[in-house]
């Protein structure tokens, strides 16, 4: 309509005396104008109410207007000098953009995709599995022989806020009472230690680690070694006192979750390290956000398993009073973690 | 000094950082970054509500259940529940398809895939732990009564060198969005103004007045007719009105009261001519690229 009454105007002008200039991106705008609105109508709805509100005619205009005003966009960047009309295209094309191409996934469906992703994430970093398990047992081997020769070793190796009463000076019956028998110390003291795992001092070392890999990865594996070491004082420690199999099942219970996720967020950081050291044919940090992703998802899967391994802790370790119990307990979460990044996910291929 | 000069200083200026994306069709698109004051205000506005929400909880926990257990398992349960709640809060909303949560949108600012493609849900959850290891982790620390000198030490630092990575990357980028890959932006509403364009013309411009200025000055010269007609916007349309007169040599008479009009027609005529030269492949991007081609 308004189109046509310019037109008649624009006939009536004609006969006077002034010139008409007729501006190619003017008549370029006023073609095209009618179909911005709408797509723009479109695209406000869809910020305040979700696409999904839309009705299924709208939902076929979308993408068709997205690309019209896509192409506008591209001719008026070729002839256009209106800065503002450059300005509301881009902005209009960016918001029909987002409103198109984000994802609507609900939270569930999230959840879901990593439950499947975090496995294959952990099968991609396998050789970098590899190198932390391979730091972490040479660590632990080294402190187990240093302290069984040499106790004080033990003192200098465990920093002292894990070493509680244990120590050089503890004895075979201390150990037993006050460390793997003590008695379940209760529910609040429990719960504390299921609510406060992400500051245990096991969460705050894979944390580490994994954040280390920015620093190219030597410190991530060094990090990792150490702990071995300080596994190694503490068998070392109660090899001495003849109670090897008692304490191994004492930290197995929980540990087998907690130093899988030790391990796998040095494995990240690892990734992390290895795209930002070799970043292939990419830049480094294009190489980083590309395999980021696969790092983070570790990572994550990884502090789900210390919120298990701190309700094993903080629950069971205690409960299960008999070392052959905890053994069993060990051995179920081990053949768990394993079959569920070894099996195959139903649907997937391989 | 010359006119355009002079406009420019006092007209608006873009003071946001652009980054361009290309869309999967291979269009390039420009966004513009957003302020950290900003991403701080969304952050802040986020976690006033994920506070709430778990001290509810934790106060629905205390009435319904045990009673005799006390501060310890409160204080427990408030822990655990912000810790999932924001977890869930954050990953929800920009997963939600807006891309934003509830603060982010109060702040007008979004989070998009820094190539262009679509926000993937593994994106999502990366850039929102991260903020666990960035943030609140540190916090806990400091806050936390068991840690010595030492751990709040490495704590502040820890705070400071991802406070910093953020400052010194060109794309403001903090750690969690280096591993998704992810960007923050703002996304005003543009509104379609009319065309400044006149359809009839009382004044005519020769071409020989026409090649003194470029796209530049024709795009301030948009901006400053575009303004509110106020007194300093008169003022300054005078001003430039001078100026213009006296380059392009106008002889004929101008009354005060037709400036506007005057340099909406200079406008038109100026765009119509930079437009057909621009088709013929002699674009002029300003007036000493025009003066250039005068030759």
């Amino acid at each position: 309509m308004t189109i046509e009454a310019d037109i008649r105007r624009e006939a009536s002008d004609l006969t006077t005396q002034h010139p008409v200039i007729t501006l190619k991106s003017s008549e370029f705008r006023r073609t095209r104008e009618q179909s911005w609105k709408e797509l723009e109508r479109l695209v406000d709805a869809a910020e305040r109410r979700g696409v999904r509100m839309l009705s299924p005619q709208e939902l076929n205009r979308l993408p068709q207007l997205y690309r019209s005003a896509l192409s506008s966009l591209s001719v008026a960047r070729a002839i256009a000098l209106d800065r503002h009309l450059l300005l509301y295209l881009e902005n209009l094309a960016m918001r029909a953009y987002l409103a198109i191409y984000s994802p609507k996934t609900s939270l569930l469906e999230a959840g879901e995709h990593f439950i499947h992703a975090f496995p294959a994430a952990v099968r991609k970093a396998r050789w970098h599995l590899l190198i932390v398990f391979i730091a972490f047992m040479v660590g632990t081997a080294v402190g187990f022989w240093l302290t069984i020769d040499d106790e004080s070793w033990f003192s200098t190796l465990v920093p002292g806020g894990l070493t509680g009463d244990r120590g050089v000076a503890s004895t075979r019956q201390s150990l037993l009472d006050h460390e793997i028998f003590a008695p379940w110390p209760g529910w609040a003291v429990s719960l504390g230690i299921v609510a406060n795992f992400l500051f245990s001092h096991n969460t705050l070392v894979g944390i580490l680690a994994f954040c280390l890999g920015l620093a190219a990865g030597v410190p991530t594996i060094l990090l990792i070694a150490y702990q071995g070491l300080i596994l190694g004082a503490f068998i070392g420690l109660h090899y001495n006192r003849d109670l090897t199999v008692d304490f191994l099942g004492w930290v197995s219970i929980h540990g087998v979750t907690e130093i899988t996720a030790i391990l796998l967020c040095g494995a990240a950081g690892l990734v992390v390290a290895e795209k930002i050291l070799f970043p292939d044919r990419y830049s480094r940090v294009d190489s980083l956000a590309m395999h980021g992703r696969l790092a983070a998802e570790i990572a994550v899967g990884a502090i789900m398993m210390f919120f298990v391994a701190a309700i094993l802790e903080g629950g069971f370790r205690e409960l299960v009073a008999s070392t052959p119990g905890r053994f069993a307990v060990a051995a179920a979460t081990g053949v768990g973690w394993l079959a569920y990044v070894l099996l195959p996910q139903p649907g997937e291929t391989r | 000094m010359s006119a355009t000069d002079t406009a420019g200083s006092v007209l608006r200026r873009d003071w946001r950082k652009r980054r361009e994306i290309v869309t999967p069709e291979g269009v390039p698109l420009a966004v513009e970054l957003a302020e950290f004051s900003e991403r701080a205000v969304a952050l802040i506005i986020d976690l006033l509500i994920c506070f709430a929400a778990a001290i509810a909880i934790a106060l629905a926990f205390l009435f319904l259940a045990v009673k005799g257990l006390g501060g310890i398992v409160f204080v427990a349960i408030l822990n655990l529940s912000i810790f999932f709640l924001r977890i869930l809060y954050f990953i929800h909303f920009e997963l939600s398809g807006r891309g934003a949560t509830p603060g982010k949108r109060v702040a007008g600012i979004r989070v998009i895939d820094r190539r262009g493609g679509p926000l993937t849900a593994s994106a999502v959850i990366a850039r929102n732990l991260t903020r666990e290891l960035e943030v609140f982790l540190p916090i806990g620390i400091l806050l936390s009564a068991g840690s010595g000198g030492w751990g709040n030490l490495l704590a502040i630092g820890w705070l400071i060198a991802f406070l910093v990575l953020m400052f010194v990357n060109r794309d403001r980028m903090r750690a969690g969005d280096l591993i998704a890959g992810t960007l923050v932006i703002v996304l005003p509403r543009q509104r379609l103004l009319g065309d400044l364009v006149e359809q009839r013309a009382r004044f005519v411009f020769a071409d020989h007045q026409l090649e003194a200025y470029g796209k530049r000055e024709l795009q301030v010269l948009e901006d400053l007719l575009r303004r509110p007609n106020d007194v300093e916007t008169r003022e300054l349309l005078r001003d430039v009105c001078d100026r213009i007169v006296r380059k392009i040599g106008w002889t004929e008479p101008l009354p005060p009261a037709d400036t506007a009009l005057f340099l909406r027609d200079f406008y038109t005529a100026q765009r119509a001519f930079l437009e057909r030269e621009q088709l013929f492949g002699r674009p002029r991007a300003d007036k000493f690229d025009a003066a250039s081609k005068r030759e």
